[in-house]
């Protein structure tokens, strides 16, 4: 599953005299080696307001609690509304930031341990998130009966 | 006021046997700080890139520039980025924690930007 992210960073008028143009391409491999990644999850979701979600699994989750998988996470906030309305996005109880109408981000996420969740906290109400999450080894959890 | 514009495309031929490429961009307003497109060696030491209480609300771009070694990012403790040899990231910042830098090994150098809205 040879997946590639590409981002471009362009201004016109960020600094005068000089164009910002920025490009950087990447393969998403699994950790530590050059072998592609094997999973992938994708969707649309929405988000209420008052509650925290946890986006993408727990580290147990993934390769039978081993940690440091490689993992990428791309989210979008898809809502249209004013700026009332945005997404906080942290990594375990860490605020880091703020999602706002047409803004996304994309990282390699490190599941350092169980506590390295992916939150999301919608604030303003309803907000409509777009995601794609790529890892190696992601294992659903076991049922409860 | 300048306005900044980043684009992610992702793209797999075969993830699926629903082709994934796609585009995604934003228009972003930026007033106040910039540090343009720049370089610094990390080490295993802690480098505080960031710290929270020089700036408010921002983008940030990092991309790991060595060929082997990774890179690691916490905001406060919880180890929550690592970049690998030659990966990027791209993600709004709230400037609520110090955004902290190590290497993995060595000194390989980090490539950086930040954008205050």
């Amino acid at each position: 599953m040879a997946t590639t992210a590409t981002i471009n960073i362009t201004s016109s008028d960020l600094m005068p005299g000089s164009s910002l143009n920025v490009s950087a391409n990447t393969t998403l491999t699994k950790a530590g080696v050059t072998a592609d990644l094997d999973q992938k999850e994708s969707g649309v979701i929405k988000l209420v307001t008052g509650t925290e979600y946890r986006l993408g699994p727990l580290a147990t989750e993934m390769s039978g609690d081993a940690h440091d998988i490689s993992s990428y996470l791309y989210i979008c906030n898809n809502t249209t509304e004013d700026a009332t309305y945005y997404v906080d996005w942290g990594i375990n109880e860490t605020m880091i930031g703020r999602l706002y109408a047409g803004d996304w981000m994309f990282i390699p996420w490190n599941a350092s341990d169980d506590a390295a969740e992916i939150e999301l906290e919608p604030q303003g109400g309803t907000n409509i998130i777009e995601y794609c999450f790529f890892n190696s080894d992601f294992i659903l959890p076991t049922a409860a009966s | 006021m300048a306005t900044l514009i980043p684009t992610l495309t992702l793209s797999s031929s075969d993830a699926t046997t629903d082709l994934l490429n796609f585009s995604v961009t934003d228009s972003l307003n930026i007033t106040k700080a910039v540090i343009s497109p720049s370089k610094v060696a990390l080490s295993t030491g802690d480098l505080t890139l960031f710290a929270a209480a020089s700036y408010t609300k921002s983008y940030v771009y990092l991309k790991n520039t060595d060929e082997t070694i990774v890179m690691n990012f916490d905001f406060g403790s919880t180890l929550s980025i690592a970049l690998a040899a030659g990966e990027f990231a791209f993600f709004p910042w709230e400037s609520s924690q110090n955004l902290v830098a190590t290497a993995a090994s060595g000194t390989p150098f980090l490539e950086y930007a930040i954008f205050e809205a």
